[in-house]
């Protein structure tokens, strides 16, 4: 069998743009389901309980539904119900973010709950008040003990991008497919992206596994 | 017999700092306090000893309402402790407390979680906390250690650093439970040096503790606790060479404690 990279090379500069849509999407959607997940996640462990019961349904129902349903139903259902139709980036932003931040959020609630009572106990002799007591004390913590799962859901969030190829956003899974079927050269083009995907992914779990091995002991009560 | 306590007692003629007045707690069906009364005076230390579970631990969490007693009251300065949270933190922030476990927070170094309390709580100016910090640091003989954080700390080094922790709130009594229990043989003279000198320089302490020599040299009264009832105190000497209670006597010889 004869390997003809030649398209790669060829149309290297519009793989090289769905590879920064790749990046650009996994950016914005780890800021964004970060940011949301904490909120969700404080909200469940600390808000009042008008609060919690619809914050839980939302993230076990956003576990339980495939994240391509999710994105499918954002992109085709949403501008139906609503009357805003959104881009595909941003309608793959959403849906990844919608499933993403459940995630995060039970990893930090994981993270909280897993540090012990005494903690707690020491702040309020302090004389802290409950908001001090998460700000200063339980939070900081937690985010040290999360870092693992964190690492990982990173990689997976990274890995989801992909599926946004199919609402065409031009990301690097969907540029490969044109290629591939303008070429075809299957083998050739999906396995420069599968290097391509390793080499963003190998480096940033490696890099998170490296930062929690240097900070564990924070966590550590 | 009041009388005759206040007589015996450092600075019984003054308002007692704590006072205990038939304290019950439970949990659940549980009575672990089951009526305790008594007093601490200013510049006294007072130590709880007895067997474990007779609910030690649960009257020094009242003291600062980390338990909220079920029947009887505290009195703190003169005021029984005060219902609302806010008005709690407040009393909380006037009492020191140093536990078995330290408890110091991980993510902070020795000079951060003995700054914490004022720039958080009291909104000090942040340089001065920290040169106070300091200086507290080196009272416990910990002026080198300020930028470690509480994982390259000893044992000792890290209960010295929770008593610095409690002292920078300048709290007008400090409670401390089973501050040495957690401790390898080595490092307990060290912290309990510390909690000597404290007590000399005339600093309110209510120690819950099973170094019985400690309690014999440093203290000025002790509680007997057995189920949830102080079931004898008086002066060291008192306790420790004649005690009265049967149970009294089968705890200290169960320590191997001969007088
Ligand atoms: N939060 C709690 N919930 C239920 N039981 C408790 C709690 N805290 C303490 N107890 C029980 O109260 C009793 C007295 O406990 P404690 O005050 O810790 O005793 P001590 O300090 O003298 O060993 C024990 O039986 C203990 O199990
Ligand atoms: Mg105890």
């Amino acid at each position: 069998m004869d390997f003809d990279f030649s398209p790669i090379v060829d149309n290297w500069g519009f793989l090289a743009q769905g590879l920064l849509i790749t990046i650009e999407l996994s950016v914005a959607t780890i800021v964004a389901a970060t940011l949301v997940g904490i909120a969700l996640g404080l909200g469940r462990v600390y808000g009042p309980g008008w609060l919690r019961v619809p914050l839980t349904f939302y993230v076990d129902s956003m576990r339980a539904i495939p994240v391509l349903v999710v994105l499918v139903w954002t992109f085709f259902a949403f501008p139906l119900v609503t009357g805003i139709t959104l881009p595909p980036f941003w309608a793959a932003l959403a849906a990844l973010t919608l499933h993403i931040s459940a995630f995060v959020s039970e990893i930090l609630r994981a993270g909280l709950n897993s540090i012990r009572p005494g903690q707690v106990r020491a702040a309020r002799a302090l004389g802290m008040s409950g908001a001090q007591i998460v700000r200063k004390i339980l939070f900081p913590q937690a985010v040290v003990r999360m870092l693992p799962a964190y690492g990982s859901l990173l990689s997976v969030t990274i890995k989801d991008t992909a599926i946004a190829s199919v609402i065409a956003v031009p990301d690097l899974m969907r540029q490969s497919e044109t290629i591939a079927a303008q070429n075809y050269a299957p083998i050739e083009v999906f396995t420069t992206a599968m290097l391509a995907y390793f080499l963003i992914l190998f480096p940033v779990t490696r890099a998170v596994e490296a930062f929690y091995r240097r900070v564990a002991h924070l966590g550590r009560s | 017999m009041e009388s005759t306590a206040a007589g015996l007692r450092k600075n019984g003629d003054q308002p007692p700092v704590v006072q205990y007045d038939g304290v019950v707690k439970r949990f659940g069906s549980l009575t672990v306090l089951n009526g305790v009364s008594a007093r601490v005076n200013k510049g006294e230390v007072v130590c709880l000893i007895g067997p474990s579970g007779s609910g030690k631990s649960t009257l020094l969490r009242c003291t600062n309402a980390l338990e909220i007693a079920d029947g009887g009251r505290v009195v703190f300065e003169g005021q029984p402790l005060p219902k609302t949270e806010g008005e709690l933190r407040h009393v909380r922030q006037r009492m020191g407390m140093v536990f078995q476990n330290f408890e110091l927070f991980p993510h902070m170094t020795a000079l951060e979680n003995v700054a914490v309390g004022p720039i958080t709580i009291l909104g000090a100016n942040p340089a001065e906390a920290r040169a106070k910090a300091q200086m507290l640091l080196e009272k416990v003989g910990l002026g080198a250690k300020g930028g470690n954080h509480p994982s390259a700390l000893s044992g000792g080094q890290q209960q010295r650093v929770a008593i610095a922790r409690a002292l920078a709130m300048d709290p007008d009594v400090m409670l401390f439970d089973e501050p040495t229990s957690a401790l390898d043989p080595e490092t307990i003279g060290e912290v309990l040096n510390v909690m000597k000198r404290l007590a000399e320089e005339g600093m309110t302490m209510v120690v819950v503790t099973h170094e019985m020599s400690f309690a014999r040299r440093v203290a000025n009264w002790i509680l007997v606790f057995d189920e949830g009832r102080v079931i004898e105190e008086g002066p060291p000497a008192q306790i420790f060479d004649a005690p009265t209670h049967a149970r009294t006597q089968s705890f200290l010889s169960h320590l191997g404690w001969n007088g």
